[in-house]
């Protein structure tokens, strides 16, 4: 923790405008500059940051404030005066230099007064940035189309629509030598548990790091100590009612600024498997779509390994279905044609996010030929291979948790690799070891496969069948929530 | 009198409603989740098992379980599978009533899978004689081996780390109490 030097406001504004030029470079810097104005016989400096602030409010400020000389009668209260002038809602007082200029730069103004040792900053802050927008991965057939921005004011403003309970709470943090990011967390009082709260602000108070520039992903690596592991601990949200929902269930939310996706912990695998889509449909409706997106994260976990398995071993298929396999035959071993398909699958997608849009179109012609025919022409893949690679594909699309489709993904490499070198011992031994390796896993002391292993029958239930809002009236017990009946009875 | 009388009644009727209102919900008693957790976990890994059989995994399928009462050739076609299931999940609330008096306060992993493997040594070595048809161990081919241990080492998990995630949330719970 670097010292805090407290140097206090000197008097003499000389003095401060001098240390203003050496520390942070007013006057070097274009778009950091001081106002000198004289109201009521007294020297007065407005330092601001161009770009952070608001000329219209400041504008206003000054004209109120000019305004004293023509009403008020000369006094020796300065001061006063001026503090009563200020009009705006936010004027904090404040003592110290390096205090006043953690405020500059963060887009508030500055006013120092001739011979005094306070100084106020006034809050004219206005970022650029967008307004809220659906978020890109979370797109829902029907429902609200606002999503988070880069801006944690109105990111917070967005989240206490939805939740208008007065124990809601938002503590602010400070994180990054450098960088100084408001780091944000969120929970309702007497749902959340008070271990956790305590436990994510001591992780991230202890978080020493230059600049939080890729702001949520650092502190996730902090917060959850990820290691090696591809999978993800947390679950990140850019959608406003998710987040809310998420709060009303007991977890702790961690909003960083210049980020618009939002941190929900704890977190476990079936968590990353649900959809807001499916809350915004009747119950069977939503059921039915859950049970489809289950199918897709089955098959692109283990529909190419069983089927990579079964092409090396034919003899496993029963006598119904000895038609799996390919026809012809394969120019190159089948292991090696299933991870071409499968890394030319991440090409596409590295291609579709880097190309600008006018060139989607014939990008996208491209893919589909070349993979499509001409692969299958020229002898590189069996059509079978294109066939369930897409499947599987399709299926690690539908996963709604983006970095869960990625470890899945990586998992079934693996698993084809291992099944490859040992046929049916190693598909046994690899998903008894793959569901080990997932069990073992601790996020903020919540056991990841929960509520499967460790196995909780009412919480399962929920997660097979979605029940109606109505009939699901307990909290999940997995973040040991304070009081556990959702609605008053 | 009598108005006095069926004042106080009603007095005392509307004192007990609201005690009972305030009355907290019981929670399930571990040892009903522990035969729960047996019994799902009994079932489902058992049919996870006779996928792998179907599959030529293993040539062993849960139908086993019914071998030793003879109660006719139907045990081994679809309705003996789906009876064995059911049987496997009886027989699995033993399991984890025994994992429970012995093994509740391990954490982690690892006694699920030890528990496991030895299930596993049980019914294949001690447990031989009483399923006819069952090989030896070393006349078994080594795939149905693996498939086997893997599967038992599955359940192992299954039965013992929900079992000690049970204990220790209720321990827990009484402490916040």
């Amino acid at each position: 923790m670097p010292v805090q030097n407290h140097i206090p406001i000197s008097s003499n504004l000389k003095e401060n405008e001098q240390f203003f030029k050496d520390a942070i470079g007013v006057g070097t810097s274009f778009d950091l500059g001081v106002r000198k104005l004289k109201v009521l016989k007294t020297d007065v400096h407005l330092y601001y940051c161009n770009g952070l602030c608001d000329t219209q409010y400041i504008i206003k400020l000054l004209e109120i404030l000019v305004e004293a000389n023509d009403r008020e009668r000369q006094t020796s209260k300065v001061k006063t005066v001026i503090e009563n002038r200020l009009v705006h809602q936010q004027v904090n007082p404040i003592e110290n230099l390096d205090e006043a200029v953690d405020f500059l730069l963060t887009g508030l103004i500055l006013l120092f007064i001739e011979g005094e040792t306070t100084a106020f900053a006034v809050d004219v802050r206005s970022y650029p940035g967008r307004q809220p927008e659906e978020p890109d991965t979370e797109k829902v057939v029907r429902g609200a189309r606002d999503g988070y921005v880069e801006n944690i004011i109105v990111n917070t403003a967005l989240t206490r629509r939805r939740i208008r309970d007065e124990r809601l709470r938002f503590e602010m943090l400070q994180i990054g030598e450098r960088s100084k990011t408001d780091v944000c967390i969120a929970y309702i009082q007497d749902v959340a548990n008070p271990g956790l709260v305590e436990l994510i602000k001591k992780e991230l108070q202890e978080i020493e790091i230059d600049g939080l520039t890729m702001a949520d992903k650092t502190v996730e690596e902090f917060l959850v100590k990820q290691g090696y592991n591809p999978y993800p601990l947390v679950r990140y949200t850019e959608r406003p009612d998710v987040a809310a929902n998420h709060l009303l269930e007991g977890h702790v939310l961690v909003m960083v600024d210049t980020s618009p996706s939002v941190i929900i912990t704890p977190t476990t695998y079936f968590h990353h498997v649900q959809h807001a889509e499916e809350y915004r449909q009747s119950p069977a409706v939503g059921t039915f779509v859950r049970w489809v997106r289950f199918f897709g994260i089955i098959a692109s976990l283990f529909l190419l390994p069983l089927w990579s398995l079964f092409v090396l071993e034919p003899s496993l298929l029963p006598k119904n279905l000895a038609y799996i396999g390919p026809n012809e035959k394969a120019n190159i071993p089948i292991l090696v044609q299933l991870l071409i398909a499968d890394i030319g699958i991440e090409f596409l997608r590295m291609a579709a996010i880097h190309t600008p849009t006018p060139l989607s179109t014939a990008m996208g012609l491209i893919a589909a030929a070349l993979i499509g025919e001409i692969a299958i022409n020229v002898g590189l893949f069996v059509p079978e291979v294109i066939l369930y690679v897409s499947i599987a594909a399709i299926g690690s699309f539908a996963t709604p948790s983006y970095e869960l489709s990625v470890a899945n993904k990586i998992s079934r490499l693996i698993l084809l690799i291992v099944i490859a070198a040992f046929g049916v011992p190693g598909f046994m031994i690899g998903v008894t070891a793959y569901v080990l390796f997932l069990v073992n896993i601790r996020s903020l002391n919540t056991p990841y496969l929960w509520p499967f292993i460790p196995f909780d029958p009412g919480a399962f239930m929920q997660i097979l069948v979605r029940r109606s809002v109505a009939g699901s009236s307990i909290r999940p017990s997995i973040v040991h929530p304070q009081n556990r009946q959702k609605q008053p009875t | 009198m009598a108005q006095q009388e069926t004042q106080k009644q009603d007095v005392r009727i509307e004192q007990n409603q609201q005690l009972e209102q305030n009355q907290k919900e019981q929670p399930m008693p571990v040892i009903a989740k522990v035969l729960i957790i047996g019994v799902v976990g009994g079932i489902f890994w058992s049919m996870l098992a006779y996928c792998a059989y179907f599959f030529h995994f293993t040539e062993l399928s849960p139908s086993l379980v019914l071998q030793p009462w003879a109660i006719g050739e139907w045990k081994d076609g679809a309705i003996g599978n789906i009876i064995s299931f059911l049987v496997i999940g009886l027989l699995s609330i033993l399991v984890a009533l025994l994992y429970y008096a012995l093994l509740k306060k391990r954490q982690g992993i690892w006694p699920g899978i030890i528990f496991g493997v030895i299930l596993w040594l049980v019914v294949f070595y001690a447990l031989n004689p009483i399923f006819p048809q069952l090989k030896a161990v070393k006349e078994l081919e080594r795939n149905t081996i693996i498939t086997t241990i893997c599967f038992y080492i599955l359940y192992g998990v299954f039965i013992g780390y929900s079992i000690s995630f049970e204990v220790t949330e209720m321990r827990r719970q009484k402490q916040a109490e």
